[in-house]
């Protein structure tokens, strides 16, 4: 890999979270995450669940990037934050984001993430960069 | 309101075929402003200028379009395209040639003299060819490096 660019070589292959400029969440994380984002019960069985459908399970990660931060994403997700509801969670799929609108690229720390109860979290939403 | 799914099944790359054809990969493009783009694409190059072509039936139609890369926001493709990129890239890889054996192509020192022969490559593994400007960026692939598909 070449020496210049943004840097982001440890990330790949992880579980990463992006922030853009207009201010959207964008995340890749275990999609069971996204099939059941309330219930607390079923998360629980999230374990069992996991070993059951182990092979359809494909983890998003941050799958390349290049020297302007344009980046791949895996299976991600947009976080949608709201102060009169919990965390929305759109499936987005494989993702090419432009380096011009990344803001934040971030590691995520899974057992933190997984320890989230996104349909009780109230958040207001990021506003958009301002150049 | 975002779309809800950038494709129609029959028009999934791997619905037909095994691999992806030129005019078959369908992908959504947003721009910086908004405004999305549905359709085929036919080409793109290393600025992420995009060529697209008709996708049927979605809002506004128009046959074909190009769309400068730096007005870009993001780009949403078929799932597996990402598979089918690393057959590519592993493959590209493989019948790539064997370093310094090209025509030491890649940048030169930037304190380079005009008239010169160029400066210390920056290739990082095998010192470049010699007197050359060093191996290029190898093109393809290369762990953490954007995974890039040609149209077949």
């Amino acid at each position: 890999m070449a020496s210049a660019g943004p840097g982001l070589e440890s990330l790949v292959d992880q579980i990463i979270s992006v922030i853009t400029n207009d201010g959207r969440n964008i995340v890749v994380s275990p999609l069971f995450d996204l099939l059941i984002p309330s219930s607390s019960f079923l998360f629980l069985l999230s374990p069992i669940l996991t070993r059951i459908a182990l092979p359809p399970l494909r983890q998003g990660t941050l799958r390349g990037f290049d020297q302007a931060t344009n980046i791949i994403l895996d299976e991600s997700h947009e976080r949608v934050y709201s102060t009169r509801e919990g965390v929305q969670q759109l499936v987005l799929g494989l993702y090419i984001i432009r380096g011009d609108n990344i803001s934040v690229v971030g590691e995520v720390d899974e057992e933190l993430d997984a320890r989230l109860d996104l349909s009780k979290l109230r958040a207001h939403p990021l506003k958009p960069v301002i150049h | 309101m975002r779309p809800s799914s950038a494709l129609a099944p029959q028009d999934r790359p791997g619905a037909s075929h095994g691999k992806i054809r030129r005019f078959a990969l369908c992908v959504l493009v947003e721009l910086k402003n908004g405004e999305t783009y549905n359709g085929h694409l036919v080409n793109c190059d290393t600025w992420m200028n995009i060529h697209l072509r008709e996708d049927g039936d979605k809002f506004w139609r128009m046959p074909e379009c190009y769309i400068r890369g730096n007005t870009i926001k993001y780009l949403r493709v078929p799932d597996e395209v990402i598979d089918k990129v690393q057959e590519e890239t592993s493959k590209s890889r493989s019948d790539r040639r064997p370093p310094g054996v090209g025509r030491g192509r890649g940048r030169g020192d930037i304190g380079a003299k005009p008239g010169g022969r160029g400066g210390i490559g920056r290739g990082q593994d095998d010192g470049g060819s010699k007197g050359g400007g060093g191996r290029g960026r190898g093109g393809i692939g290369g762990k953490g490096g954007i995974k890039v598909w040609e149209p077949l």
